[in-house]
């Protein structure tokens, strides 16, 4: 290697040195330290103690909590980001058609994105609160509306209700991918005597989907690791019906210090969210259009 | 209409609006739908605004409307009295994220540089690394971080939210990678045959064009840490060094078990806690845009 090679490899690596040593001491060895705690029952105060895959096993086998807080997790995924999605799909569409004023509309259906998740969180204590106005609302139609976040049934639809708030930041994102799509396939098809429903079937969605994907594994990875919401509004109650794997996950460690059982909560929830990733990537391929590959 | 587009001529100068095809067409249906949608997504941020305006006893009988009644604009002031330390909450959380911002910004851009630009045995491997930690949750690494913040004695104070910026992260490195791939090779070579090293590239040619990728960096930093409400529930117990995101919930869990939580003055927290974000989108949308749009499809191809 000639000097000059040389010494732009070292400028490299004093370059990229901040990335490597953050990622030796923020990354790999909290991530080996934590499968070695996830392997001990640790308190954090006196010596860990070596249990071996006892606490995966006793969160697998001896934990109803935590099957709760998987299939509530689950749940609040499996609702709350295609519901989003569809909403934010359908909300771009409108905005697509030629509507005036459509910079209002769409600050007006982006500007729940940008508060803060706690402000929304205090916000949506008091409208979902008892006597609150949404409840206010349905009362208009004659339904006595649920106390929702006092009531096992309705907490999860009420948290789910939360996060569809901020639907307008996929439908600013899937706004944008609309106006790259060409004109000349809606032209085409409008020749062929296609209306505007069969349009948006056969044409938008089908040029949207490597967007609606990308939406899809960003709000997965985020639904499941949901936790400002649940900590705040909820506390994981009633009865643990919004207990969710984070909440449990941040109890165990910093309520009780079981660092063992919180360390080994927390490599089931990568598991878990690797699994749904890899079947949303395997699934990818009937789905997701990419141009690149017709050519 | 259908016909007249497909005979009209390649060359042919037709206005955009008389081309409007008609799944494009707006119809009072649509209107509908959005001034509905855009109404009902408003009612919890006027809400609030009525809540924030409200009396102490509105607060306490719990009449609230969501139109507002009531103009107490003096809530806004008051929350800055000696009652609650919203000011120092504000101050902290200006502290914590100038502090992450300038880490990231100045972190960002050197390693991105660096993975774009210079060769070095090992780096395509390195970048794959890098690419690989985006996998992976932040809950794996928050215990034992926590551990090693503890036995440094850094808990209680700004540092854990702080320190960890100035060493970058993976998609920051990612963003401004991209970024600098795009820009032409040609700049940095000239400016190295004028005899300027590696350090001069980066510091005269290289930054000033980094600016959009920068300035966007510093936007999603800002967002990420002014909102964070986790990292300061872990690492801070002192109300004198909590920030705004965790002051306000904090309000409104040690209030006296019988009385409501002042919520008049938490909502007007939390609108101090959202209009520094609906300000900097506003500033900064445009790069915002251009990130969004890039890195979002390099993701996932």
């Amino acid at each position: 290697m000639s000097m000059l090679r040389r010494r732009e490899a070292l400028w490299f690596y004093l370059f990229a040195s901040p990335w490597i040593i953050g990622f030796v001491v923020f990354l790999l060895g909290p991530m080996i330290a934590s499968v070695y705690i996830s392997l001990t029952d640790w308190d954090s105060f006196t010596a860990p103690k070596w249990v071996g895959l006892d606490n995966y096993v006793r969160l697998l086998t001896d934990d109803p909590i935590f099957w709760k807080a998987l299939w509530n997790t689950f749940y609040y995924a499996a609702v709350s980001v295609p519901l989003g999605l569809v909403i934010g799909l359908w909300l771009a569409n409108l905005l697509n058609k030629g509507v005036r004023l459509r910079k209002l509309f769409r600050t007006l259906i982006y500007l729940p994105t940008l508060v803060p998740l706690v402000a929304t969180a205090m916000i949506f204590k008091m409208v979902l609160a008892p006597s609150g106005p949404l409840n206010d609302a349905l009362g208009l139609f004659g339904i006595p509306g649920p106390s929702w976040l006092l009531e096992s049934v309705w907490v999860k639809p009420a948290l789910i209700l939360l996060s569809v708030w901020g639907a307008g930041g996929a439908t600013v994102l899937l706004l944008a991918a609309m106006k790259g799509i060409p004109r000349e396939l809606y032209e085409a098809a409008e020749v062929d005597g296609a209306g505007p429903v069969r349009q948006f079937w056969s044409i938008t969605v089908p040029q949207l989907t490597p967007i609606i994907f990308f939406n899809l594994i960003m709000g997965l990875i985020g639904a499941f690791q949901v936790f400002s919401q649940v900590y705040i509004l909820t506390k994981g109650g009633p009865d643990n019906a919004s207990q969710t794997m984070v909440p449990l996950l941040f109890n165990e460690a910093f309520s009780f210090y079981h660092m063992g059982y919180a360390s080994a909560i927390s490599w089931l929830l990568f598991a878990v969210i690797l699994v749904f990733t890899l079947i949303a990537f395997r699934t990818a391929r009937r789905w997701v259009f990419y141009e690149t590959e017709v050519k | 209409m259908a016909t007249a587009l497909s005979t009209a001529a390649p060359g042919q100068h037709v206005r955009s609006t008389e081309r409007v095809v008609r799944a494009k067409r707006s119809t009072p249906f649509s209107y509908a739908t959005l001034i509905i949608v855009s109404a009902v997504l408003c009612v919890p941020l006027v809400f609030v605004i009525s809540i924030a305006l409200s009396s102490d006893q509105t607060v306490n009988a719990n009449t609230f409307t969501i139109i507002p009644r009531e103009f107490h604009w003096e809530n806004f002031t008051r929350v800055f009295g000696t009652e609650l330390p919203m000011q120092r909450f504000l101050l902290n959380s200006v502290i914590i994220s100038a502090g992450a911002v300038a880490g990231q910004v100045l972190s960002s851009g050197l390693v991105g540089y660096a993975f774009a630009r210079l060769r070095a045995p090992g780096k395509n491997a390195l970048f794959i690394v890098v690419i690989a930690t985006m996998m992976i949750p932040s809950q794996i690494t928050m215990i034992p971080q926590f551990l090693l913040f503890k036995e440094l004695g850094w808990v209680n104070t700004y540092l854990p939210l702080i320190v960890p910026n100035f060493f970058s992260n993976a998609f920051n490195v990612f963003l401004v990678r991209q970024f600098v791939s795009r820009l032409p090779s040609e700049i940095d070579e000239a400016a190295m045959v004028d005899g300027l090293g590696f350090f001069g590239i980066y510091r005269r040619i290289m930054l000033p064009m980094l600016a959009p990728v920068l300035i966007a960096i510093g936007i999603f930093t800002l967002t990420a840490t002014w909102g964070d409400f986790m990292g300061p529930l872990i690492y801070l117990n002192d109300e004198s060094k909590m920030p705004l995101a965790l002051g306000v919930q904090y309000i409104t869990s040690t209030s006296q078990a019988l009385q409501a939580p002042p919520w008049n003055l938490v909502m007007v927290g939390s609108i101090l806690l959202t209009l520094p974000m609906i300000l900097v989108y506003y500033l900064g949308q445009r790069y915002l845009y251009e990130m969004d749009i890039s890195g979002g499809s390099a993701g996932v191809k």
